[in-house]
């Protein structure tokens, strides 16, 4: 075997050729002592979620707070609240792949990652809450010789089938992309040490990916398909959650605004986290070069009108209920506005609505310390919200001789604890294995940038023209 | 077709809660105890809502015993994921307990707010669990229940008017709560019978529905009170 | 070496050399099955002449929506005549709910189809290639280009190469 060099090629190029992006493959090139730890003390919390739903399990889900007549509580609000995060994802990916804007290169994969483990884990609070968990294959649609199939009726049914395909898509979304960095971890880690644990392992995860065009142009092909397919399901997916709500004849559920409402609220938590995380890997990891000032700018500018928006729909449904005059949907008005849940309800007003637009619209205020700070206030907002919505509603039923109390208990708040702690650890496992900055698509970024006159147009892309 | 309905005459209602008892008695439904009871979990199948009118001293109390309304367009129906709630051919809304996984969507449907949750298991420590009639089955943990029409005593009823190859008579199969009311305030039958007596109460001047305007067409119909 | 399989590699920094050593490759005669292009970033124009990649993706999503949707609307429709209970006097084939479903067994349906077709034309699924001398080259956003040499190749295609090799074994550096 000869391996010759062209003059002008010195040999320790030859031996080690130049990576630039080291502050990518840094986390994944060993164990490093800060992110091992924080996976230790993120996993300690992400069991206290699965100890304190063992404790639920054996001493009756009558450990937690709810009762009659608010039989939904933390449960159900941490459901919304962690689907509705998992808009992250596809709005970054998805919408800014389909119009072709090059800044999102950075974002791509930590934002997809954060929508496929927001799902993960609010997939798990519809079967925390169950009465029977055990028996939740009842609303799986398969034969049985009992004759049984689920009653595709109920909005219960239509969120087990909308989840169920977001986050299969999101997985995709998630993996198919991952194959060229694998590819490229891969091919590394067998130039420098062929026999090793992380040699091995990424030539098992990289499947059987070469690089060839066949290759590209198929995965190019297929995620563009799938940025358009995703997109419809993301708003199908929230909105179906919102008519767990709104399908009811509660009291302020009952509303037609749900829909778009949850949904413009899903994304704008959404980008809430996304930022928080960025900010996070950003000092963490070391990655300004990447998660630079001009992404933190763009995805602020999008933070910000999506507080616009979120406010313009709240304002919305409070205006037609407070007109509208009903009694039994005034009562669960006032006593948000002015009653039991007046301080809570005026900290979300100003968590989502007011500090974002003091912020936001400002340079200084879409830096990114700024935009972490107020997408932690957006988070605890947010999540007031969906509390508000189902508990606000339930305590104060029509016939109001039951109006009711909700106190959680120890175990709900451990899991909603708990849940944050198994995001955490999720995404702490994710990027040590896998680069958090997508290598393949922010090196095509530049190489389209540098040759930018050769390059087809943006549109032409779009149509789809074979090379 | 029967159609299996009640007349609860408000003016008739003293509010002693034999009625409560007696259902409890009937139909197997645990006593959840004080803790439980603070926390708004008590199982009352069927409630007295007592309100006041006026203020002291021209003090009214009126008295409405609310139970599960069987209506004929249920909200709580469609909401159930595995069918454990669905109206039976004799206009019951029919509960199956070893299908309910426990979701709890149908109780936040009911805008009269008469179902219940078995939040924990409940406990009859002998010798009390003598006391539970054979007929009705005891819930487990984690399954809603609600008022059946003591659809056992219409089953046995039934059963036995087909023994004799006769009809049911008008009367002849009373609920728990209104075989125990001292004043007779609640009548039971069948609704599609026009000579039974509750067919022929349901005609009154008096009657309406509770939240009729919801459109949930229930099959209890109240006798609004005198005077 | 009577009955082994020769393959020179050569590496390029950019495309653009890469695609003028394609071009000689071509005009020299050789098959583009003889010749395999590698690179960790897609380029776009980069193959071999004459062998532009094709792919099915779009039509298999959209055979993909069709089977899902109406397996979803057949899971609907008829387990809901199976068994029909009345619930809340709905119908007992739901008009919106069973749109609902469908659309979302469309959607699943054609993201699978999707998914598959890259991984089968790309033939994503085989077992990895062994670790080769020119890896670090490939993952640190070089190109490859590798031909097989039933014939000799022309001389100098790869001069803008920036290291070459040449073995007698599998055709994967």
């Amino acid at each position: 075997m000869e391996v010759t060099t062209s003059a002008g090629v010195s040999r320790s190029e030859l031996e080690a050729p130049a990576f630039e992006e080291e502050a990518i493959f840094r986390p994944v090139a060993g164990m490093r002592r800060g992110l091992v730890v924080g996976s230790l003390i993120t996993g300690a919390l992400a069991g206290l979620l699965f100890f304190a739903w063992g404790y639920q399990i054996r001493n009756d889900i009558g450990v937690a707070g709810i009762n009659r007549p608010v039989f939904w509580g933390f449960y159900i609000a941490n459901f919304v609240f962690w689907i509705g995060i998992s808009h992250a994802g596809t709005l970054i990916s998805a919408i800014l792949r389909v119009t072709s804007a090059e800044w999102r290169r950075p974002v791509t994969r930590c934002a997809e990652a954060i929508t496929v483990f927001a799902l993960t884990i609010g997939g798990l609070f519809p079967l925390i809450h169950l009465g029977r968990p055990w028996l939740f294959w009842f609303m799986v649609p398969v034969p049985n010789n009992r004759g049984l199939w689920p009653n595709f009726r109920s909005p219960l049914v239509w969120d087990m089938m909308a989840i169920l395909t977001y986050l299969t898509g999101s997985t995709l979304y998630l993996l198919l992309p991952m194959l060229p960095d694998l590819a490229i971890l891969r091919d590394r880690a067998a130039a420098e040490n062929p026999l090793g644990f992380r040699a091995r392992l990424y030539r098992v995860l990289a499947l059987g990916w070469r690089g060839t065009p066949q290759q590209w142009h198929s995965l190019e092909r297929g995620i563009r398909v799938m940025a358009v397919l995703i997109i419809p399901v993301a708003v199908s997916v929230h909105t179906i959650v919102s008519w767990d709500f709104a399908m009811t004849l509660q009291p302020m559920w009952h509303s037609t605004i749900f829909g778009p409402y949850f949904v413009v609220g899903a994304i704008y938590s959404g980008i809430a986290v996304l930022m928080v995380a960025m900010y996070v890997l950003r000092r963490g990891l070391g990655l300004e070069d990447y998660l630079n000032d001009r992404v933190f700018n763009n995805l602020g500018l999008l933070f910000v009108t999506f507080a616009v928006i979120w406010g313009y729909f709240t304002f919305a449904e409070h205006l037609t209920v407070w007109y509208g005059n009903e009694p039994s949907e005034m009562i669960v008005f006032w006593q948000r506005v002015s009653g039991d849940y007046a301080m809570i309800f005026w900290a979300m007003l100003i968590f989502n609505v007011v500090i974002p637009l003091s912020v936001l619209p400002f340079q200084w205020g879409r830096r990114p310390l700024a935009t972490c700070l107020v997408g932690l206030g957006v988070l605890v907002g947010m999540w007031i919200e969906r509390f508000l919505i189902v508990v606000g509603t339930l305590r104060f039923p029509r016939l109001d001789f039951t109006v009711g109390t909700y106190q959680p208990t120890w175990v709900e708040v451990a899991i909603l604890v708990g849940s944050f702690g198994m995001f955490a650890f999720m995404y702490f496992l994710f990027v040590q294995f896998v680069p958090i900055v997508s290598i393949w698509e922010v090196r095509e970024g530049k190489h389209l940038s540098s040759h930018g006159a050769e390059r087809a147009a943006p549109v032409r892309r779009l149509i789809g023209e074979e090379a | 077709m029967t159609r299996w309905g009640m007349v609860i005459d408000t003016d008739r209602c003293t509010g002693c809660g034999a009625c409560v008892v007696a259902c409890h008695a009937e139909n197997n439904i645990q006593t959840v105890g004080e803790d439980e009871a603070s926390k708004g979990r008590a199982m009352h199948w069927l409630r007295i809502e007592r309100r006041y009118e006026g203020v002291f001293p021209d003090v009214k109390v009126r008295f409405m015993p609310v139970l599960c309304q069987h209506c004929q367009e249920a909200p709580c129906e469609p909401v159930c994921p595995v069918y454990a709630t669905y109206r039976n051919p004799e206009g019951l809304n029919a509960m199956v307990y070893s299908r309910c996984i426990g979701t709890r969507y149908c109780a936040n449907n009911c805008p009269y707010t008469v179902r219940f949750f078995n939040w924990h298991a409940g406990e009859w420590p002998e010798p009390l669990d003598r006391q539970l009639n054979p007929d009705v089955s005891v819930r487990p943990v984690g399954v809603m229940e609600k008022c059946t029409f003591c659809v056992q005593r219409i089953q046995d009823a039934k059963s036995r008017a087909k023994d004799e190859e006769r009809q049911v008579r008008d009367g002849e199969i009373e609920t728990a709560c209104s075989q125990s009311c001292p004043a007779r305030t609640i009548v039971f039958g069948d609704l599609h019978d026009p000579d039974s007596r509750v067919s022929q109460l349901a005609r009154s001047a008096r009657a309406f529905h509770l939240l009729e305007d919801l459109g949930t067409e229930p099959s209890v119909i109240y006798l609004r009170g005198g005077e | 070496m009577a009955g082994a399989i020769a393959w020179t590699h050569a590496v390029f920094t950019s495309p653009s050399d890469a695609q003028v050593a394609l071009r000689q490759l071509s005009e020299a005669g050789i098959v583009a099955s003889d010749i395999e292009v590698r690179s960790s970033v897609p380029h776009e124009g980069l193959h071999p002449i004459g062998a532009s990649p094709r792919t099915r993706v779009p039509l298999m999503a959209v055979l993909g929506g069709l089977v899902g949707g109406t397996g979803a609307f057949l899971l609907t429709s008829l387990s809901s005549l199976a068994y029909p209970l009345p619930t809340g006097a709905m119908p007992i084939v739901p008009g919106p709910p069973t749109g609902i479903i469908t659309f979302e067994g469309l959607a699943i349906g054609a993201m699978l189809f999707t998914a598959s077709t890259v991984l089968y034309e790309g033939r994503v699924l085989t077992r990895p290639s062994p670790p080769g001398k020119l890896d670090r080259y490939l993952a640190a956003g070089n190109i490859v280009v590798s031909v097989r040499c039933t014939q000799a190749p022309p001389p100098g295609w790869a001069s803008t190469a920036i290291v070459t090799e040449s073995q007698s074994a599998e055709p994967s550096p």
